[in-house]
Parts: structure tokens; C-alpha cells; sequence
């Protein structure tokens, strides 16, 4: 089937990655029926959240809830970007997945709605294809007539084969100059487009491999090419649209494309692009591919956009809309009115919302031991289990921290696995955010400004944080 | 799942299999006669004699060069037709075969190819 199956493009950049925070996640954990294994693709409790997940997962790939959206909704550190994240692993490379944080819209160079579109935009892709008719084979030989007088037609023949069978071209002048410049010669793989005459090299045939003693390091050797000489290829390419609105920017010019900064884009562009889009699929040529978009933190959104993400979610090219927050009643941020999540009561009308639980203790055991294998430090079954107590007394959070930096202190005694006096080590050196407060709250008058935060003890945070720099500069004046 | 049933589907699947190789095999083998006809096309060409041998089956004719540029054109319209026919009946195979294994077929194979021009536009969004 090597003529009608898409070869995947190949990307074979390495680079140095660094362990993300939820890099251990590669699905959704959930098996044939949809049901939750327990713990599965570094997946772990939380499995209420992750059927709905999963239901939700195969409405999009079946393309049913474009322009609807799902809200996760739980305290901190239950696990809403695994989900998500756990999410878009399992749709794999065909379905556009785009990750923002809501705080990414405050951005001065261009509004909070060209943001939010931009978002959208990155969501949805669109497929087509690409059909040519090539040639392709190993060179057997070449053969070029040098016209005796020295000037007129050169003629040539060229014998290409595959392992099933063999053939004879002849060349035309334009033929012969285009192999010149490719540098054809017997033994090489090459194709030829059958429309555009174009000559490409693939590579030298395996079996030529021996031919000369000395060959450049680029060289790359390949197969000799199976089955019938003429091929069809078709390649099936999925874009989204916002990578045509930047190309079709065409104000930002050659910009765009060097600094990776976009700008803003005129809704001309965009209403052009959309309006070619719908026409490609009225031929037939296109197929929309309604992704996914994450907004983490969706409280950080204002009232202006969660009206502005009401209306987008009725546009027929919308991609499906997830949300994280870890807010509970609170006020929407752009207004003085409370409400559940920080988020409209007329748009979380529209969300299926999914709540996370805090995971109990083993499961907790569970995730540390599944991070601890992914930061490559390996712990002793006792020190796991303190390790253990302490995301349940403080967080899960503050216990996953402990893992790298007790892993840095088993290292510096030089010792292989990390032991109970290392997690107390650590847990010593640095303070968790309950003892944190608590510290502060014991010796608040011996800080700087102390007079402003003398009030309850659940303002001490907030107020020390905001109110240290406005004092900074009330003190310049 | 009782026996006769796996054996059933798994007969089905070999079934579909078998089918997708044979067209692969035939459309090798037409392509190879085309090519066949092409280089005695050009040949005939290049010759300019009055008459030409011409073989069909076992036996040899001595037909106006004419009239074997005739039917050697006729034929490979018939070939052309017949490998487009045989590959564009290959994806239905397939999909037949990813729905029988249970997968899902491959997406966007079905959609009519853009042409160059919008392809190149492509590309450039691409990157290439």
C-alpha cells in the first residue's frame, strides 16, 4: 500500500527535554469500554473524572461536540491538567491541541479578543491532500549523446527499475539538464514528478553500497524501490487556520515568520481564509478537523471574554473548549457578581462539567512513586512512604518538589537511593506553605510594613504579598 | 466468543487481505505492460518502417505500423484506466480492512486532491 498510505513527515529533531511537571502522562488510562484502570498511563485515582474524560474524548473524535465546552473543576493539585493533558496524548497527532493559560490573554501587543481568536484558530485544523503521479525507481544507467558537431540536441536514455520490473526512457534535452543538476547518477534512487518533470534523488540504492571505498557522510543509502514504476502518492496534511492566517498576513510580511511574533490579525484576512476554506469544502477538498482547546486557570478570564467565548462557541468552525479552575464561588473577575467558578451562570449553562476529588493516600503513594520514576530518582519504600505523609498533611505538590531536591542530597552522599534522613533533610530545609504562614504569623512584627497586615490570620498572605511593593513605592515618593 | 466465530472473522480479514495484494500484484502488472508498450511506442517511432511484427498471445503478425501504433495506443488507455480503477478501489479495501480489524480508517484520503497552485500555497504555510 506504499502508494496510497500517508508517510509520516519526518521530524527527527533531538533535543534535550525537561521533565515537565505532568511530562509522565501519556493517555487517559482507560481501557476498550472506557472504563478506568486504576492506574494506567501515568494516570492514577480520579477515575470518576477520567470515564467522563474519556466519553468526552470519543464524542470529539467523532466529531460530535465541536463547539461545545467541559469545564474541570476541583481543588488544587487534584490532578484537572493530567486530565487534560491525559486528553490530548489520547487524540494523538491528527487533532489540533492547544494549551493556554488564561493569564496568556493580559498581553500588551495585542488585544485580549485577537488573543482568544488566535487561540481558537489554533484548534481547528483543516485536511486535505495532495495526489501526484511519480516515477520512481533506481537508476540502472545513463546514457547521454553528445552531439558530434558539439553544439544542437543532446538524447539520452535513462533505465530505471524497481525490484518487479525494469524500462527504457528516452530523455529530452530538458530532461538530461535537470539529471545534470541533480547529479543522477547509475545507482541512485531517484523520483520524477510526472507533471512537473521535477527530478529528486532519494538516496543510493543498498546495493550500490560497496561501489566506491570512500563515500561523503551525508550519503544516505535506501532500498531499491518495490512494486511498479509509476506511482500515485497522496499525502494527507492537516493544518490549522490559524498557520494560513499568519502566511496570508500579509502586512506582517517576512516578519511573521522570523520572529514567531504574529501580531494582530485583520478579520479581512481571516474572513477571506475562511471564506476559501468553506469553498474547498464545498468542492469536497477539505474536511474540517474541530480540535481541542485548554484553558487552564479559567477564572483569570474577564467578563469580556467569557462573552466573547459565548458568541465564538456558536460559529460553526469551533473548536471544543476546555477549562480548568480551582475556584470555587468567587467573584467574576471585570464585575462585582460572585459566581460559581468565577465564570458566568449563561456559559457554565453550556459546559458539561467534570469535578476532580482530592486523591487519598494511596493513590497519593502511587503518583509520587510514578514521578520519582520519571525525575530518575530512585526511593527507598519507607522514605516513599514518609514522603507519603507529608503530600497528605501539606501537598501533593510540596511532596513532588522533595522528590528532585532529596534526590540531590542522596546524590551528594553519594548514595544511589534516597532514605528517610534525606526526605527530613529536606523537609527541614524547606518550608512547606503551612509552616511558611505559620512562621510569618509568629514573627510578623519583626518584618518590614508590618502594621498593614495586622489583621486576621487568612489575609496574612495575600496582604504581604500585594502590599509590600505599593509601600516600596509610597516610601520613594 | 465460540470458535466457529473467531474463525469466521479471521477468515474475513484474511479474505480482505488477500484481495488489497492480488490488486497490488495486478496493478504491478499492468504497469509493467504499460511500460512494455511505451518504450515499442517510441520505437516504432523512431523506425519510420512501413510495416512492423506485432506479437499477441503466441502468435506473430506483419501489420502497417499504423495500425499496431493504433492498437498499442488503445491499449495503454485501457491500462491507464484500469490502474486508476484498481487504486481508487484500493482505499475502499482498506477501509474494509481497518473496519473489520476495528480501527478506524485512515482520515481524509477520500477528499478530491488540491491542485498545484493551492498545494504550493499550502506548503508555504508549512514552512517549506
Amino acid at each position: 500500500m506504499a502508494d496510497n498510505v500517508a508517510i509520516p513527515e519526518g521530524r527527527e529533531v533531538t533535543y534535550l527535554e525537561r521533565i515537565g511537571a505532568h511530562s509522565h502522562i501519556r493517555g487517559l488510562g482507560l481501557d476498550d469500554s472506557l472504563e478506568p484502570r486504576q492506574a494506567s498511563q501515568g494516570m492514577v485515582g480520579q477515575q470518576q473524572a477520567r470515564r467522563a474524560a474519556g466519553v468526552v474524548l470519543e464524542m470529539i473524535k467523532d466529531g460530535k461536540i465541536a463547539g461545545r465546552a467541559m469545564l474541570l473543576a476541583g481543588q488544587p493539585g487534584t490532578g484537572k491538567t493530567a486530565i487534560a493533558m491525559g486528553m490530548s496524548r489520547a487524540l494523538g497527532q491528527d487533532t489540533p491541541f492547544t494549551n493556554m493559560s488564561a493569564t496568556e490573554i493580559y498581553s500588551l501587543e495585542m488585544s485580549k479578543t485577537e488573543a482568544l481568536t488566535q487561540a481558537i484558530r489554533k484548534s481547528i485544523g483543516v485536511r486535505i491532500k495532495e495526489e501526484t503521479e511519480i516515477i520512481e525507481g533506481e537508476v540502472v544507467e545513463i546514457l547521454v549523446d553528445n552531439p558530434t558537431t558539439g553544439s544542437g540536441q543532446k538524447v539520452g536514455k535513462l533505465t530505471l527499475k524497481t525490484t518487479e520490473m525494469e524500462t527504457v526512457y528516452d530523455l529530452g534535452q530538458k530532461m538530461i539538464d535537470s539529471i545534470m543538476r541533480e547529479k543522477i547518477q547509475s545507482g541512485d534512487v531517484i523520483t520524477i514528478d510526472k507533471a512537473t518533470g521535477k527530478v529528486s534523488r532519494l538516496g543510493r540504492s543498498f546495493a550500490r553500497a560497496r561501489d566506491y571505498d570512500a563515500t561523503g557522510a551525508q550519503t544516505r543509502f535506501v532500498q531499491c524501490p518495490e512494486g511498479e514504476l509509476q506511482k500515485r502518492k497522496e499525502v494527507v496534511h492537516t493544518v490549522t487556520l490559524h498557520e494560513i492566517d499568519v502566511i496570508n498576513s500579509r502586512t506582517q510580511g517576512f516578519l511573521a515568520l522570523f520572529s514567531g511574533d504574529t501580531g494582530e490579525i485583520k478579520s479581512e484576512v481571516r474572513d477571506q481564509i475562511n471564506s476559501k476554506v468553506a469553498e474547498w469544502r464545498e468542492e469536497g477538498k477539505a474536511e474540517i478537523a474541530p480540535g481541542v482547546l485548554f484553558v487552564d486557570e479559567a477564572h483569570m478570564l474577564d467578563i469580556e471574554c467569557f462573552s466573547f467565548l459565548n458568541r465564538a462557541l456558536e460559529h460553526e468552525m469551533s473548536p471544543v473548549i476546555i477549562m480548568a479552575t480551582n475556584r470555587g464561588i468567587t467573584r467574576i473577575r471585570g464585575t462585582n457578581y460572585k459566581s460559581p467558578h468565577g465564570i458566568p451562570i449563561d456559559l457554565l449553562d453550556r459546559m458539561i462539567i467534570i469535578k476532580t476529588t482530592p486523591y487519598d493516600e494511596k493513590e497519593l503513594k502511587q503518583i509520587l512513586k510514578i514521578r520519582s520514576e520519571e525525575e530518575d530518582v530512585d526511593i527507598s519504600e519507607d522514605a516513599l512512604k514518609v514522603l507519603t505523609r507529608i503530600a497528605t498533611e501539606t501537598s501533593l505538590r510540596y511532596a513532588i518538589q522533595l522528590i528532585t531536591t532529596a534526590g540531590v542530597i542522596a546524590k551528594r552522599r553519594k548514595s544511589q537511593e534516597v532514605s528517610i534522613e534525606d526526605v527530613k533533610k529536606v523537609y527541614a530545609l524547606f518550608l512547606d506553605e503551612h509552616r511558611s504562614s505559620q512562621y510569618l504569623k509568629e514573627y510578623q512584627n519583626e518584618f518590614m510594613f508590618n502594621e498593614i497586615g495586622q489583621g486576621d490570620a487568612s489575609t496574612v498572605r495575600t496582604t504581604t504579598e500585594t502590599s509590600a511593593p505599593a509601600a516600596a513605592a509610597m516610601d520613594v515618593s | 466468543m465460540d470458535t466457529t466465530k473467531i474463525v469466521t472473522c479471521l477468515a474475513d480479514l484474511e479474505e480482505a487481505a488477500e484481495d488489497i495484494l492480488t490488486d497490488r500484484q495486478t496493478i504491478i502488472d499492468l504497469d509493467r505492460t504499460r511500460n512494455g508498450n511505451r518504450e515499442a511506442l517510441r520505437h516504432l517511432q523512431k523506425q519510420g518502417d512501413k510495416k512492423s511484427w506485432i506479437v499477441m498471445g503466441n502468435t506473430f503478425f506483419k501489420l502497417e505500423t499504423e495500425s499496431v501504433e493504433d492498437i498499442l495506443k488503445k491499449d495503454q488507455e485501457r491500462l491507464d484506466k484500469e490502474i486508476n480503477d484498481l487504486r481508487d478501489n484500493l482505499k475502499k479495501k482498506m477501509d474494509k480492512i481497518k473496519d473489520l480489524e476495528g480501527k478506524p480508517a485512515l482520515k481524509g484520503f477520500n477528499l478530491k486532491p488540491l491542485n498545484r497552485d493551492e498545494m504550493s500555497a499550502i506548503y508555504r504555510t508549512m514552512g517549506k
